[in-house]
């Protein structure tokens, strides 16, 4: 398994660049090199390769443990079916079985979804945030074009919008426009409560991504804008 | 019955055909692509051809295989399968063909019966749509639908769940143990409910109404 890199908090200096005496200075002679703090175009290149590691995490649980365990579904089918006229017993155990391989794999694709969504990677926002609006309380309706964006923007913008719809009861109904100005993803969320916004900047920051907001206090619009790579 | 099957994922591929074959199917071919497999079908008939949604030509080769497929051979079943029970490959794959069509998630095809029940209702015309899929789309329905869906009694919402699935008034009558005559009735009160007004004498167009009910959004899709 490839290891997700440790969350770093965004503009803060980072702890491990501070080379204290305790660590090189204790061996004489080897002289101290204190680290530059990472600047603003190595996090933003730091935070897209998190996003593809999400991705590539995403597809070896599918190639990977997915693929094992479907298969060892069949492999029982074909157990069972040699010997299900001499022990009805183990028929039993077999399916049984079988429901448990099915239980493990729903996990894992629940895993995967929330590393990055399968829908995401292989349809785009359009499908995936469709999907997040089904599996929600609250009536969404989405419109995407077709083209694609790249991996950490659809990958931020999806986190940011899906969270927010799972918090929303079943009385919202929510309109999101998922467009293209200049090269950013622009995504338009209509119909929720504003102060979800300062969650929604969270997760869009680290790419240098803006959120503005129309619609006072209560219920308003709130749009995230994402520059592509 | 004559099968063929394009999956690359190579244990999965072995799996399946170790098992088509404990079915008493003839298999006319396996590939690891769908290209090879449209070859593959060109000197070779088949009644149903099994494919893996994601697989070569990237990304979902499934889709664009069985698109040249029914082109080619209307009359050839397409069966599905994949990793995940999606709605969004669901109306994928109802764009495609709306008859003759399965999709069912990997592991729930693993027993002979259910693998050859499957098969045999795609041969005959039928949409197969993976009971996963089938119990969501009815639990969780779109929109305003939601209040409508919820006021149907338990029975009603069992036999949404199976027309949801593609079956037969006859299939629906075989897994609750009820007759036809009773389904009828159960479907003709879930119209009324639901407030729909499909063609009702055709087991097919029931299914498609039901579908198209439940996934119905107003502007996108």
């Amino acid at each position: 398994m490839i290891a997700e890199p440790a969350h770093r908090t965004d503009g803060a200096p980072q702890a491990g660049a501070e080379v204290g005496p305790r660590s090189e200075g204790a061996r004489p002679g080897s002289p101290t090199v204190r680290l530059l703090p990472p600047g603003p175009d190595d996090r933003l290149r730091f935070r897209r390769a998190r996003w593809q590691s999400r991705q590539r995490l995403e597809r070896q649980l599918h190639d990977g443990a997915s693929l094992r365990i479907s298969a060892l579904a069949l492999k029982l089918g074909v157990v069972r079916h040699h010997i299900a006229s001499a022990a009805p017993d183990l028929d039993g155990s077999i399916d049984d079985l079988q429901d448990q391989l099915h239980a493990v794999l729903q996990e894992l694709r629940e895993i995967a979804g929330r590393i990055y969504p399968t829908l995401l990677d292989e349809a785009g926002l359009g499908p995936a945030l469709r999907g997040a609006g089904d599996r929600c309380e609250a009536t969404v309706r989405v419109q995407a074009p077709d083209r694609r964006f790249d991996p950490a923007a659809e990958g931020a913008a999806y986190f940011a919008v899906a969270d927010l719809l799972g918090a929303l009861g079943p009385d919202s109904d929510v309109a999101i426009v998922v467009g293209d100005d200049g090269g950013a993803l622009v995504v338009t969320v209509e119909g929720v409560p504003v102060e979800y916004a300062g969650r929604m900047l969270d997760e869009v920051a680290g790419l240098d991504g803006t959120i503005d907001v129309t619609g006072g206090t209560g219920v308003g619009t709130i749009t995230a804008r994402i520059p592509c790579a | 019955m004559r099968v063929a099957l394009a999956e690359d994922g190579a244990l999965f591929r072995e799996g399946l055909l170790m098992l088509l074959q404990a079915a008493g199917h003839d298999i006319v071919g396996a590939t690891a692509d769908g290209d090879a497999l449209l070859d593959l079908l060109a000197t070779e008939p088949c009644d149903v051809a099994i494919l893996d949604i994601r697989m070569p030509p990237e990304p979902d080769g499934g889709l664009i295989t069985a698109e040249r497929l029914r082109a080619k051979y209307p009359d050839m079943g397409l069966l599905f399968l994949s990793h995940y029970a999606e709605s969004h490959y669901l109306m994928r794959i109802l764009d495609i063909g709306t008859e003759a069509v399965g999709y069912r998630l990997k592991e729930k095809v693993g027993s002979v019966d259910v693998l050859s029940d499957t098969l045999d209702r795609i041969r005959d015309g039928e949409i197969v749509i993976e009971p996963v899929l089938a119990k969501r789309l009815v639990e969780r329905p779109r929109g305003e639908k939601k209040g409508l869906v919820a006021s149907l009694s338990e029975r009603e919402t069992d036999v949404l769940k199976l027309m949801a699935e593609g079956r037969s008034n006859n299939g629906i009558a075989g897994q609750l143990f009820v007759t036809p005559k009773a389904v009828e009735k159960h479907i003709a009160n879930i119209f009324g409910k639901l407030g729909l007004h499909a063609d009702t004498s055709e087991n097919h167009r029931r299914v498609l109404a039901v579908l198209e009910y439940l996934r119905a959004q107003r502007d996108d899709d």
